[in-house]
């Protein structure tokens, strides 16, 4: 029945245009103006790239021409070698996946050390922007971070402020990649012992003795076990692999005191996904749900999970930029690992 | 027969909620679990709302055939399907589809890739799968072209809170406003996705509003998942003078979905590749008559149950919307022809696809 219909109505399309009344040439013109708004978009969207790359289809995407020849190279490929290529190939990524996993957190030192290289050198500074993963461009400066402000702001004071006392007295707040020290001026008009540390200098060239130089992945695999009684981690949770965030939590536990609190900060997810497209999730390095640092946490040992969730009666805050997490290291030492049961404690 | 395993867990790239894949993957858990399996389901990465429910694939147990089976949800590239691959157990393989490349590249340069990579994946895991899912027969047909030696169609466990959410009040009154000034109300629901070609729905709008209804208006539901396509789409809409008659709705909840359906009265798609479509589904359960462009898996989610066009010219698919809307007796069958093809696709008869195939996997020698 349905293609009776069909035909009926291809039918009246043809009269609709053999009577004049779409006019000849509007559906060329309504794909043409697609077209020409198809461009400014991407042009727009990636203007940073056409502007160093000279033609934008050049950066958008490979000419097909090229395309065309790579995919007929891999067919004649397939065809003569293919079962013996595909057992190495898996081989290979498997590889491949360990190597970058067990090297990630090294990668990072190094960008670390990079970066504090840029900041002295243009040289530096323009041969880093060449070479590293736009990932790892990570915002050195506060002033590209969204601020931690309000109700946020109060929540991760608190529960910093919270450790309990030890026997040898109170040991230092450590806010890893502290960017201009703000958060660390804070934390110590609260009477604690504030530390910073940043890859970046703009802090300590203001004579601030209280800040050193250093990315948090590199400062903290430097520093002592139990070192801390609070550690405030915001800018390099935004650019790990999975792989190496289950590394930095380790390490987070590892530094601080029994007692004392992590407290994590970062960019929604979703946030993320609104400026960046479907495939964030599978990019190198994205900001990780809250649940899923839970889990990490949980799994390096620490307990009293909480997620800092808005005020849903505020109507700004439905769908904020930024989450935090905290977690408190156990009074004793524990075996194994715990998990993430969603409620406000992990378990062993 | 083969030995039963004691568990069958699933493995999938990413997991998040009202996401039509990890919708399926959660329900094809409960399903597993009826039938007596331990089954747990690890993600490269996890969304809100799945604590408890999902683990890191890392910690996914390497156990041999006769303890442990694992699926894998295929539906875009990932290093989980390395995962896959080298785990000792039996595999078995559920395919969603992945888009062709060149459809997204040109908006998303690394969706491309990751496609291509997917496409490739797909292949190589071929040799090593000993059964292959597929929500649509178009989908195994792929499977069976990429090498897989053994295929069945289990359809999609599709969400109904969606279809059974009661409609948004305050988003009903709204629409409802809008209709009392005159003009139809044309609907598209799909993550603003370049291979959804939103444009050729305006287009078709467009020579609508110009031959039949100049008051016609367009509702877009869907996320906005690729920002410079969607920024293309308010340019063109505004660039066309229909700023005012395309209404880009976002991301919206289940009750102000059900309200879109509720208020609407044609669905139109003109998508250039679907693996399935299940808004073509949630659209035939609101009682919306459905014109699709009919390529890839589209003809055979709605079969007759809906106008299917062999191309998507504007004048072709606006004379399509002008002939139902006109025609109160053509509009009426294809409602319950609609009803009638949605209750093919219920969670239970998805279900039973689901145990269907892994019996056969059981049963084989």
């Amino acid at each position: 029945m349905t293609s009776e219909i069909v035909a009926e109505i291809e039918s009246q399309a043809r009269e609709l245009r053999a009577g004049g009344l779409v006019p000849e040439g509007l559906e060329d013109e309504l794909d043409k103006c697609f077209e020409d708004v198809a461009e400014e978009s991407l042009a727009a969207a990636y203007s940073s790239a056409t502007r160093t790359a000279g033609a934008p289809r050049a950066v958008l995407g490979m000419p097909s021409s090229l395309a065309e020849l790579r995919g007929r190279a891999e067919r004649l490929v397939r065809r003569r070698f293919g079962p013996r290529l595909r057992r190495v190939e898996r081989r290979a990524a498997v590889g491949a996946r360990r190597a970058a996993e067990a090297g990630w957190i090294q990668v990072h030192v190094t960008a670390d050390h990079m970066e504090r290289l840029a900041a002295h050198s243009p040289l530096a500074s323009r041969v880093l922007s060449t070479v590293r993963p736009r990932e790892l461009a990570a915002p050195s400066s506060a002033t590209r971070r969204p601020a931690i402000e309000g109700a946020l702001l109060k929540w991760t004071l608190d529960r910093l402020s919270s450790a309990p006392q030890h026997e040898g007295g109170p040991r230092p707040v450590l806010h890893a990649e502290c960017g201009d020290g703000r958060l660390v001026e804070l934390l110590a008009a609260r009477g604690l012992d504030a530390r910073g540390a940043d890859p970046g200098f703009s802090a300590r060239a203001r004579g601030d003795a209280s800040i050193v130089a250093g990315g948090a992945l590199e400062y903290l695999g430097a520093t002592p076990p139990a070192s801390f009684d609070g550690l405030l981690l915001t800018g390099v949770v935004e650019r790990l692999r999975p792989g190496a965030a289950r590394a930095l939590a380790r390490l987070a536990a590892r530094s601080l005191a029994p007692g004392g609190v992590v407290v994590l900060v970062s960019a929604r997810p979703e946030a993320n996904m609104a400026k960046d497209p479907v495939t964030a999730d599978l990019a190198l390095g994205r900001p990780l749900h809250p649940v899923t640092w839970c889990h990490l946490l949980a799994q390096s040992g620490m307990l009293d999970l909480e997620v800092f969730e808005p005020d849903a009666s505020d109507p700004d805050a439905r769908e904020p930029e930024l989450f935090a997490v905290s977690a408190r290291c156990p009074e004793q030492a524990r075996d194994g690992a715990g998990y993430y049961d969603g409620g406000s404690r992990g378990r062993p | 027969m083969r030995v039963r395993p004691v568990r069958i867990d699933q493995i999938i790239p990413s997991i998040v909620e009202r996401d039509a894949v990890s919708h399926h993957t959660l329900e094809a858990q409960k399903v597993l679990h009826s039938m007596g399996f331990v089954s747990e389901i690890y993600a490269g990465n996890m969304g809100p709302g799945l604590h408890g429910r999902v683990h890191l694939l890392e910690d996914l147990p390497r156990e041999p055939p006769e303890r442990q089976w694992v699926c894998y949800q295929a539906s875009i590239g990932s290093p989980a399907a390395d995962v896959f691959a080298s785990h000792p157990g039996l595999k078995l393989l559920d395919y969603h589809n992945i888009s062709p490349a060149d459809l997204v590249e040109r908006w998303l340069p690394h969706l491309g890739e990751e496609v291509r990579l997917g496409r490739r994946q797909l292949a190589e895991l071929a040799p090593a799968v000993e059964f292959g899912v597929a929500d649509s027969e178009f989908n195994r047909l792929e499977l069976e072209e990429a090498g897989y030696r053994r295929t069945a169609v289990a359809p999609l466990m599709v969400d109904t809170t969606n279809v059974f959410s009661p409609p948004d009040p305050r988003l009903l009154e709204r629409l409802a406003a809008e209709r009392s000034r005159g003009g139809r109300d044309w609907l598209f629901v799909g993550q603003m996705l370049p291979h959804k070609a939103h444009q050729d729905v305006i287009k078709a709008l467009v020579l609508y509003r110009r031959l039949f209804d100049p008051e016609a208006r367009l509702h877009l539901v869907g996320r906005e998942s690729c920002p410079a396509y969607a920024d293309a789409l308010h340019r063109y809409a505004s660039a066309l003078g229909l700023a005012g008659a395309v209404d880009f709705a976002g991301s919206v909840s289940a009750g102000e979905l059900s309200a879109y359906y509720e208020s609407a009265d044609v669905f139109v798609c003109c998508s250039d590749h679907e693996g399935f479509c299940a808004p073509l589904l949630e659209a035939m359960h609101h009682r919306l008559p459905v014109i699709a462009y009919g390529v890839t898996a589209v003809p055979e989610t709605v079969l007759d149950a809906g106008i299917v066009l062999p191309s998507k010219s504007p004048v072709l698919v606006a004379s399509a919307v002008q002939r139902v809307l006109a025609d109160a007796g053509l509009r009426a069958s294809l409602v319950q022809a609609g009803l009638a093809r949605a209750q093919e696709f219920s969670v239970d008869a998805a279900r039973r696809g689901l145990v269907q195939a892994v019996e056969q996997v059981l049963q084989a020698a």
